[in-house]
């Protein structure tokens, strides 16, 4: 005896001005009479602040009242009977109703490390109280709609910016032979990036006394939350790319292709109680006796054999 | 019992039975016209000596071309012919030769990321800081078998179908990465190709397996219903679930970490991108650029030519990508240096870094293939150089001045031959400015020589080209070096007919091999460079008045001088007699040379038959004209110099008979000079192994010196051909006799000698066919058959002897036939008489013998030809023949032919009575 939720969408992508539409699945082993069949639709944004981070007082530790978007109740069916067998049974809802004002924006799905923003429908078949009403969950996705008159047009202006990295741009201590010996790195890189593209741009080695060992690209998210008074902000890593294997040649110029990963990036929000940025951490790892202990680089502690570079990053969702 | 001999009167029967003759118009061997016959000889003379495979391109190009490109001529540079043949062949067949290029021995070293993943087949995964301790620990190089490596990555391989056919296609795409992890460890080395090759071989799975389902997501419209897709789709045609997944895949790939993984599988599912994208081949540039942040120069080689590889998949052609490659790679070779100092301390290098080269070779092999695999037009080639950062513009080709050395080989190797030819010079140029420890600048020019060959007819300034070439090759000091450059540029000196460049490169080769050490390289080339010239040449003394040319070959040894001498007999004696004393004194050492090789070498029979082949014609071709004294000197100090070549013995024989017979000609009557021919002639088959060989040549012997009048000589090799026959043995252990034939046309021309001899009355006139008779009657291997037509033999040449006048006699004034010494002489007739009668008794016994029926009714038939035309009408005779027609018609039907005109020819021949039949 099972239910599930099959969405008409293999990806579940939807958009807010979109219907939602799909099927009810019922396996049933004897037939069943109902009470009624119902989806409840559920839209969220949900924050947590967590222990640890500076400046924020250890009373407010734990979930914060989530952010509500969408909440509704569309019927189905009216009470009957559910023959044995499978039975499909199909919806269709639209998230906003015309003349309805929401509750709040249509923010994009997102699954981040503090905040999360979810679309949820469940389907409910409620079998009076003697029998367990069945039930099932899914989660759809929201895309900002192609529509809105506020998207700009691909492909947008490439917003390019330069970066040097020297051992003079680093601000924490580098190892002496990294002091004394040198070295510079160039690239470019976009600052503002469609969600469907890739960010794109370029690096070189210019020179480098001490011998490199990788260059890694790191994608980080920037969750802020408004506390009280306080914004509690924690960055977290979304996905590393290396891009340098070794110590590569000199002069030659990378690429930097990297593709965004789905649900876990968004258009960049700054909303009153919270906001999602993003940024890119460029880090060299250069050959040491003390790098080979110490494999695995995190991005937020840098040690004396890293350089390193951050670059702001604004996400937009383009038509 | 009476036998009466039969009458002859040979000239009256002659003049019956001779047809009639009438003097022809013409010559009938002269239809031909005489040149036809010179192109037939000089085309069998090629055909002996190349390879008959090659068909009809006689042309000396064709073979100069064949020869440099053989394997033995490059077995000095490694894998330098890797899929020679490549262009149009399949990517499974240049792995083929990639992997075995690079064999791999028993162990291999690897690091101790891919040890971790070659463990994870065994027991449970362990969780990751497991394997992270792991790594730690294992400072250094592990060791693993190649078969625990291959079978490990056969597993792979399986898990990876099976998982995706079991749709946890998660799971097949994680295992994937980490066969592709696996081709970051290069201390595999050796083996790298072949890791190269699996790893591919997995991901090439992948790719394939991943455009499938995609291909048939998109074989379904939104409805469902199912639609066919061309194979020259188009991007816009495919649905947007199709493109959903394809994208999918993408962003997977996108996803992983590491960049060596992340290029791999990215090329591995590359030509998906057609399911995206009008242009697929838009992102191939980036994916060349992402390839330099591989820092492992071997790695990174590899990659690319994978993605030279995929880039194929696509249906069009992007040449830019390939060159980005190239020049990629060229840098990293300059600065080879810098990458290789990371690794290891320099100075110990010399040698890992010449190897790691060799390994990384292929790559850019097959990505110049690629380049110029359908690029045929001038302007394209010209694009292609100036990528290359060689060409400054379309016409000028080659002006800028330097290229990394290996690269520049496989270049010249893939350039369309007329680019090379009509740019020599600025190529020579190229190749001087381009010297590099990456390859062996020699090779280089080498390599140039036997391009221009392959079409010398449109070489531009060819004089400046052979000036520049042979400027060149002065500079170096090392003969290998030498040799190797001017192997390959001789055939231009030669064709081009530049004497004065011949001369000086043989005046180099000279110089440098009187201080270098000749090893099997120099050999090879010297082999090579000779027999070019040969060749050309096709005339000895042409060749004897090149410069050096008799001090060069006298350095040689070993297979290659006997190569090179058969050459030289074979072109030497392939026309025309050898009358010069001094061309005779240099083939004979040449021949002996040759000789002496065989004693090294006795294995080899049939090159050593070809050999004693050459030598006994050489001496055939010699010709001392009328100093046959001097030629008889030579034929001694052959017999001394050949021993162990039994042919060549039988020629000297041969020779010195006919020296007997040119003396006696031209009436040079010394009878010492005649005597030492035969003495020679007679020392020298006492040497020879067969005794059938023996008898022959004692027979010729004994007819020549009968010939020259030496009756006692003659008696002596007489003798000595019956002591032959008497240890002759067709048999020799085998169960089917040899040459039977022979034998007994031997034994034929034995018993027509016979004739000519004066008979001996001392030894009692018939003492030589009873003493042939008696050794005959005494081998115990003769067969029936055979003893049957040598007794009919003897009856016929008895017969013979008794007539009064002679058939033939011998030539000599002084030596005097059987028929004047005994004249109507009633005691020789007798003789004969009674020894034919012991004849006949014999043949009639051996015919009954013969156990085959048939073969028995025709010996008895043959046997009565023998009679009646050896006997008149006497009753000897008829007894005889009555017996034998009996024997026959036993063993005959009634109507069988030759019994019939048998019994006929027995009638008229009044040996039996009509009414008998």
């Amino acid at each position: 005896m099972s239910v599930e939720i099959k969405l008409s969408r293999s990806n579940r992508i939807y958009r807010p001005n979109e219907p939602v539409e799909g099927k009810i699945v019922t396996k049933l082993s004897s037939s069943i009479s109902h009470q009624g069949i119902r989806l409840k639709v559920n839209a969220s944004v949900n924050l947590q602040v967590r222990g640890g981070s500076a400046g924020v007082i250890e009373s407010f530790y734990g979930v914060i009242k989530p952010i509500t978007i969408l909440n509704k109740t569309v019927e189905v069916l009216k009470s009957g009977r559910i023959s044995s067998g499978s039975t499909e049974i199909p919806f269709s809802f639209w998230l906003k109703d015309p003349g309805e004002k929401p509750l709040e924006k249509f923010y994009e799905t997102y699954h981040g490390g503090d905040i999360s923003i979810q679309y949820l429908v469940s389907v409910d078949i409620s079998r009076g109280y003697l029998h367990k009403s069945l039930s099932a969950t899914m989660e759809f996705i929201i895309e900002s709609e192609k529509g809105l008159e506020n998207l700009p047009e691909k492909p947008i202006s490439p917003e390019m910016v330069i970066f040097y990295m020297t051992q003079d741009t680093q601000r924490h201590s580098l190892l002496p032979e990294l002091k004394s010996g040198g070295f510079r790195v160039s690239g470019k890189m976009c600052t503002l990036c469609s969600l469907s593209d890739p960010i794109e741009g370029e690096l070189t080695i210019e020179s480098s006394a001490v011998p490199i060992q990788s260059i890694d690209i790191h994608l980080l998210r920037l969750e802020s939350i408004l506390v009280g008074e306080k914004i509690a902000t924690e960055s977290s890593l979304i996905q590393t790319t290396q891009i340098a294997d070794g110590d590569v040649c000199r002069g030659m110029t990378l690429p930097i292709y990297i593709i965004l990963p789905r649900l876990l990036t968004c258009p960049s929000i700054f909303a009153g109680p919270f906001s999602i940025e993003f940024k890119v951490t460029l880090v060299i790892t250069f050959q040491s006796e003390q790098s080979k202990v110490h494999s695995k680089s995190n991005f937020k502690t840098l040690k004396s054999w890293h350089a390193a570079e951050s670059i702001p990053l604004e996400l937009i969702r383009t038509k | 019992m009476e036998l009466k001999f039969r009458h002859r009167d040979y000239k009256s029967e002659e003049q019956v039975h001779s047809l009639h003759r009438v003097a022809a118009v013409t010559h009938p061997l002269s239809l031909q016209s005489p040149s036809r016959d010179q192109v037939d000889v000089t085309d069998y003379g090629r055909d002996e000596f190349f390879d008959p495979l090659r068909g009809d391109h006689g042309k000396p190009e064709d073979s100069m071309k064949g020869l440099g490109r053989t394997s033995t001529e490059i077995a000095g540079e490694p894998y330098r012919d890797i899929a020679i043949h490549f262009l149009g062949k399949e990517w499974t067949s240049y792995k083929k030769v990639l992997m075995q290029k690079f064999p791999v021995s028993k162990m291999i070293s690897i690091s101790s990321l891919s040890s971790s993943i070659m463990k994870t087949g065994k027991g449970p995964e362990k969780p990751s800081t497991d394997v992270h301790l792991e790594e730690l620990d294992e400072e250094g190089v592990n060791y693993i078998t190649l078969q625990e490596y291959v079978s490990r990555l056969t597993e792979l391989k399986d898990e990876i179908s099976r998982a995706w056919h079991a749709s946890d296609r998660v799971t097949s795409f994680n295992l994937s990465i980490k066969v592709a992890k696996l081709l970051s460890d290069t201390s595999v080395l050796q083996f790298y190709p072949t890791l190269f090759v699996l790893a591919t071989e997995i991901l090439d799975m992948l790719g394939d397996m991943v455009w499938e389902r995609i291909r048939q997501k998109a074989e379904y419209t939104e409805y469902g219903t199912l639609v066919h897709l061309p194979d020259n789709f188009q991007a816009t045609h495919i649905c947007a679930e199709a493109k959903e997944t394809c994208y999918n895949w993408f962003c997977k790939v996108g996803s992983i970490r590491e960049l060596l993984p992340r290029i791999y599988l990215e090329l591995a599912i590359y030509h998906c991108w057609r399911f995206l994208s009008e242009q697929p081949a838009n992102n191939l540039p980036r994916l060349v650029m992402m390839a330099r942040g591989i820092a492992d120069p071997l790695a990174s080689f590899y990659c690319r030519l994978y993605l030279a590889h995929c880039a194929q998949k696509l249906p069009q052609r992007d040449i830019g990508l390939l060159i980005i490659s190239m020049n990629d790679m060229k840098i990293l070779l300059m600065n080879g240096a810098h990458v290789s100092s990371t690794k290891k301390p320099s100075g110990a290098l010399s040698g890992t870094r010449s190897s790691k080269l060799g390994l990384m070779e292929p790559a850019i092999e097959y990505v110049m293939k690629c380049l110029f695999k359908e690029s045929c037009e001038l302007l394209q080639i010209g694009d292609i150089l100036m990528g290359l950062g060689l060409a400054r513009n379309q016409s000028e080709l080659f002006g800028n001045s330097s290229c990394v050395s290996l690269v520049l080989h496989h270049l010249l190797r893939e350039l369309p031959i007329r680019i090379v030819c009509s740019n020599a010079l600025d190529i020579l140029h190229l190749i001087e400015c381009s010297n590099d420890y990456s390859f062996d600048q020699c090779l280089n020019y080498k390599l140039l020589g036997l391009r221009l060959c392959e079409n010398i007819s449109h070489v531009n300034e060819v004089n400046l080209v052979m000036k520049k070439v042979i400027q060149v090759v002065s500079q170096f000091n090392s003969l290998d070096e030498y040799l190797n450059v001017v192997d390959a540029h001789v055939d231009i000196a030669l064709q081009k007919h530049m004497n004065s460049y011949l001369d000086s490169i043989l005046d180099g080769i000279f110089e440098r091999t009187l201080d270098d050490e000749i090893g099997e390289n120099e050999l090879s080339s010297l082999q090579s460079i000779l027999l070019k010239i040969l060749n050309h040449f096709d005339n000895l003394e042409n060749i004897l008045r090149l410069n050096h040319f008799n001090q060069i070959l006298s350095v040689m040894q070993g297979s290659s001088r006997t190569i090179v001498n058969t050459q030289i007999l074979s072109i030497a004696t392939r026309n025309s007699c050898v009358r010069d004393p001094t061309t005779i004194q240099f083939l004979f050492e040449v021949s002996r040379s040759l000789h002496d090789s065989i004693n090294l070498s006795t294995i080899k029979e049939k090159e050593n038959n070809h050999s004693a082949h050459l030598v006994s014609h050489f001496i055939h071709m010699v010709d001392y004209d009328s100093e046959v004294e001097l030629h008889l000197d030579f034929l001694v100090q052959c017999r001394g110099a050949f021993g162990s070549m039994s042919e060549v013995k039988e020629m000297i024989v041969h020779s010195s008979n006919l020296l007997v017979v040119k003396a006696t000609r031209n009436d040079i009557s010394d009878v010492i000079f005649v005597k030492s021919c035969i003495a020679c002639s007679e020392v020298t088959i006492s040497s020879i192994p067969s005794h059938l060989k023996q008898l022959n040549l004692y027979l010729e012997t004994a007819e020549v010196a009968l010939m020259a009048g030496l009756v006692s000589n003659s008696d002596g090799l007489v003798d000595s051909a019956l002591r032959c026959l008497h240890n002759v043995d067709l048999f020799e252990g085998s169960r089917m006799p040899k040459d039977i034939d022979g034998f007994q046309s031997t034994l034929c021309k034995f018993c027509s000698l016979i004739v000519m001899i004066p008979g001996n009355i001392e030894r009692g006139v018939t003492s030589i066919p009873r003493n042939m008779f008696s050794i005959l009657s005494s081998l115990s291997w003769m067969l029936p058959s055979m003893k049957a037509k040598m007794l009919c033999a003897l009856i016929l040449t008895v017969a013979a002897l008794s007539q009064n006048n002679l058939l033939y006699h011998a030539t000599h004034d002084e030596v005097m036939g059987n028929d004047s010494l005994f004249y109507c002489d009633q005691q020789y007739l007798q003789e004969l008489s009674s020894f034919s009668a012991v004849l006949l008794q014999s043949l009639i016994d051996t015919v009954v013998q013969e156990p085959i029926q048939a073969a028995r009714g025709n010996l008895a038939l043959d046997a009565c030809n023998a009679i009646a035309s050896s006997f008149g009408v006497c009753q000897g005779a008829s007894d005889f023949s009555s017996k034998l027609v009996e024997t026959a018609k036993l063993s005959l039907s009634s109507n069988n032919k030759y019994l019939q005109s048998t019994i006929e020819f027995l009638n008229n021949r009044g040996l039996v009575q009509r009414g008998e039949t």
